[in-house]
């Protein structure tokens, strides 16, 4: 009897530890990230204001948010006061909040370096939960590419003959650095014909562009970021008044340049692929 | 018995005595080094340096490595090029320093050991941050010398200190006297106390940290006239010239803030401009809401170097544009040259000399590099305009066997002066117009439209782009 007992006893313990390290099948989470900015009001304007859009589409979901950028996480917490999780900490952070189902939605504008990361890092998780999705980055495929081209085109000012849209992307060493010729491709493939698409790190260069401007006698040029906000990269780089950044780069050789420092997180069109790409994420179609 | 007994306590004693002995190493080296009675030498340099350690050599360095770039910059300018053999991994001015090895005190000292330099000089920082590489050094035989004056005051000591290490005390000290009589040349005088100007110096956005009233940049600040808001901050603790303040009082001297001085160049620095002016309630401030914000490289205002020098002008540019960026006047017909021309422009739209950091090398595709015109050295009394000038893009530099050249003498051509108006205004391109010397110009978008905007004239239907440019015609161009 007394050995009855105590299993029964040790069962009940097994059972209850066991059902407390359990996920919660109710619980769904689902983890916005990106590279991050440390300026304020391009963050509201992009991230801030996608998530919102993700928090009213999954409203089953609670969302969170993680950047890559430890650098930018640390100078947020340490200036502003403000807690970014990076992607480990906040996988940890869903571990011990015992959620079931988590759907990880990169911003990213293609699967490179930083996707790769990211999804590593999430498969050590993968254990925690019952369900782990990964969304696809921006630029994934055809369907991708051909809706990237619509949506930016509705920021698009009115151009004339001889006036052009050079976009900046941000470029890798990654073997998705190629996103950026194929996305000019399909501009020019859907009738975008002086759409141009340049990398600051990666190719094409500005020297390339400006070899397709000079060829297509283009007289006006107007600048915009191919990246989710505009922080640094577009104010500097693509707009700032050195030597090197395109604007001044572009005016030395005579293109009249105007500016449009808004990240495409802000465009609502480009904020429907994420979208989409988090529901074909939990519908499985990425598998 | 009472044998083995003693036998073990002895064991005991000697234990004891190795372990204190081993843990109390560093503070017996460091005492050890400062004990003269058991040496007799006479030693032609002996002095006790930041760190505590006393420091005797008996004749000045040969080989040194430094380890911060401000002292590798005050070497180079008291003369120790040569002996300086190695420099730390931030050292990037002046540029003949990027020529030298790179040493870095976060990684193994062997590197150093092996070279065996006569001297390597650090700061008390590194001393703090990787102890062990420095205290390698010391072991293998190697005299480290720490320094970093904390104020102002202790300035020439430190650079004396330096010199001395060096052989250079003459160099240094015609150094000191040079640097002491510009300082008092530039300092702001003749500004009447109700026109002087609030500022606020920023030294680190996180927690809105501002400067003491002794250090560096307060000093700048009196210098060029300022009236320093912050007066009543409190050192973040003793010695620091980092003081605390935060946003609630500056926010409350808003009004009193004519122009915000925001410390770059370094990670938890002061915010940019971008970012203070976004800064809820910073509207308020009188220096945002006017647009007068300056970011200023920490390595001209903070750093114990004579570039403080630069810093100083700048801030006069600043705070009083009216007087310090005023355009000198010339004959109308009087044939301007490219010093000139840098000069006028960096005035005229009241830009901040450039200062590079140190990724600004990392770019090894620059046409230029800072410091690198072989005409135009850092010793060249418009060096800053210049190098601010091609930064902007106002002016190209030549190269020439694979040196750089700027012509600083050369007259400016017509065509130069329609670029630079070109860049410098939002001007729509208008190219319909026929120029009769078009094979001669190199870019005849930029020309047209200079033309076309009635800004240059054509002269029976030519532009003569190589022809050189008056004062007048400067001043027609640039609406002076």
């Amino acid at each position: 009897m007394k050995k009855i007992v105590l299993f029964m006893l040790l069962v009940i313990v097994i059972m209850s530890v066991v059902g407390c390290s359990q996920p919660d099948a109710d619980k769904k989470a689902m983890v916005i990230v990106s590279f991050g900015t440390s300026y304020a009001d391009t963050r509201e304007l992009t991230i801030a204001a996608t998530e919102d859009v993700f928090r009213e589409e999954f409203g089953s979901y609670d969302i969170y948010r993680a950047f890559t950028s430890q650098t930018i996480i640390d100078i947020l917490e340490e200036r502003d006061n403000i807690k970014v999780n990076n992607v480990r900490e906040v996988m940890e952070l869903l571990t011990k909040e015992k959620y079931g189902e988590v759907v990880v939605q990169p911003l990213h504008v293609m699967n490179g370096a930083e996707y790769d990361e990211m999804s590593s890092i999430i498969k050590e998780y993968e254990g925690n939960f019952n369900e782990v999705k990964i969304g696809k980055a921006l630029l994934s495929s055809v369907a991708d590419y051909e809706k990237t081209v619509e949506a930016l085109a509705t920021q698009f000012p009115e151009t004339k003959d001889g006036e052009a849209i050079v976009f900046m992307g941000h470029g890798t060493h990654h073997d998705a650095n190629a996103v950026y010729g194929t996305l000019e491709y399909v501009f020019h493939a859907n009738g975008y014909k002086n759409v141009f698409v340049g990398t600051v790190e990666g190719y094409p260069t500005l020297d390339n562009v400006i070899n397709e401007l000079e060829e297509n006698n283009i007289n006006k040029v107007t600048l915009m970021p191919l990246m989710i906000v505009a922080g640094d990269h577009a104010h500097n780089d693509m707009a700032g008044d050195e030597e090197d950044s395109w604007k001044v780069r572009l005016k030395e050789q005579g293109y009249e340049v105007e500016t449009y420092l808004h990240g495409i997180g802000e465009n609502e069109e480009i904020r429907k692929i994420y979208l989409t790409h988090a529901k074909k994420a939990i519908e499985g179609e990425n598998e | 018995m009472i044998k083995k007994y003693a036998i073990k306590t002895w064991m005991e004693i000697g234990f004891i005595i190795i372990i204190t002995l081993f843990i109390a190493r560093p503070w017996i080296e460091k005492g050890l080094n400062r004990i003269t009675i058991f040496d007799t030498k006479d030693y032609e340099i002996d002095f006790v340096d930041d760190s505590g350690y006393r420091i005797r050599m008996k004749k000045p360095a040969d080989s040194v490595i430094s380890l911060y770039s401000a002292h590798t910059e005050n070497l180079f300018a008291i003369g120790a090029d040569r002996e300086v053999i190695g420099v730390g991994t931030h050292s990037i001015y002046p540029y003949e320093v990027l020529l030298k090895e790179k040493y870095d005190y976060r990684s193994d000292p062997e590197k150093v050991i092996a070279i065996h330099p006569d001297v390597v000089i650090i700061r008390p920082f590194i001393e703090r941050h990787s102890p062990d590489f420095v205290n390698s050094l010391r072991r293998s035989g190697i005299t480290v010398v720490s320094l970093y004056p904390d104020n102002f005051d202790e300035f020439d000591d430190y650079i004396m200190k330096l010199a001395k290490i060096v052989g250079k005390e003459n160099t240094a000290k015609k150094k000191l006297e040079g640097f002491h009589k510009e300082l008092d040349n530039l300092k702001v005088k003749n500004i009447d106390e109700n026109k002087r100007v609030g500022v606020y110096f920023e030294s680190s956005d996180r927690e809105y940290k501002t400067i003491t009233n002794n250090s560096m940049p307060a000093y700048a600040i009196e210098l060029a006239g300022g009236i320093n808001i912050a007066t009543d901050a409190i050192p973040i603790e003793e010695g620091s010239s980092i003081a605390a303040y935060g946003v609630e009082k500056i926010l409350e001297k808003a009004d009193e803030i004519d122009v915000y001085v925001t410390q770059r160049g370094v990670m938890g620095a002061g915010g940019n401009y971008h970012s203070i002016s976004i800064r809820p309630g910073f509207y308020a401030i009188k220096a945002v809401r006017n647009k007068r914000i300056l970011e200023i490289n920490q390595k001209i205002i903070s750093s114990p170097t004579f570039r403080f020098i630069k810093g100083v002008k700048q801030l006069r540019r600043t705070f009083y544009p009216e007087i310090y960026d005023e355009i000198q006047e010339f004959d109308e017909d009087h044939l301007i040259t490219r010093e000139e021309f840098a000069k006028i422009l960096v005035k005229l739209n009241h830009d901040v000399i450039f200062i590079p950091t140190s990724s600004y090398y990392r770019d090894d595709n620059k046409e230029h590099y800072y410091g690198a015109l072989v005409d135009v050295t850092i010793e060249h009394e418009s060096f800053d305009y210049i190098e601010t000038a091609i930064r902007k893009s106002y002016l190209k530099s030549e190269i020439i066997d694979n040196e750089e050249y700027f012509n600083p003498e050369k007259y400016v051509t017509r065509e130069e002066l329609a670029r630079v108006i070109y860049l410098l205004n939002d001007l729509e391109n208008k190219i319909d117009i026929i120029i009769n010397d078009e094979e001669n110009i190199e870019n005849i978008k930029i020309v047209k439209t200079i033309v076309s905007n009635k800004l240059m004239d054509l002269e029976n239907g030519k532009f003569y782009p190589k022809r050189n440019i008056t004062f007048e015609e400067l001043k027609k161009g640039l609406d002076l």
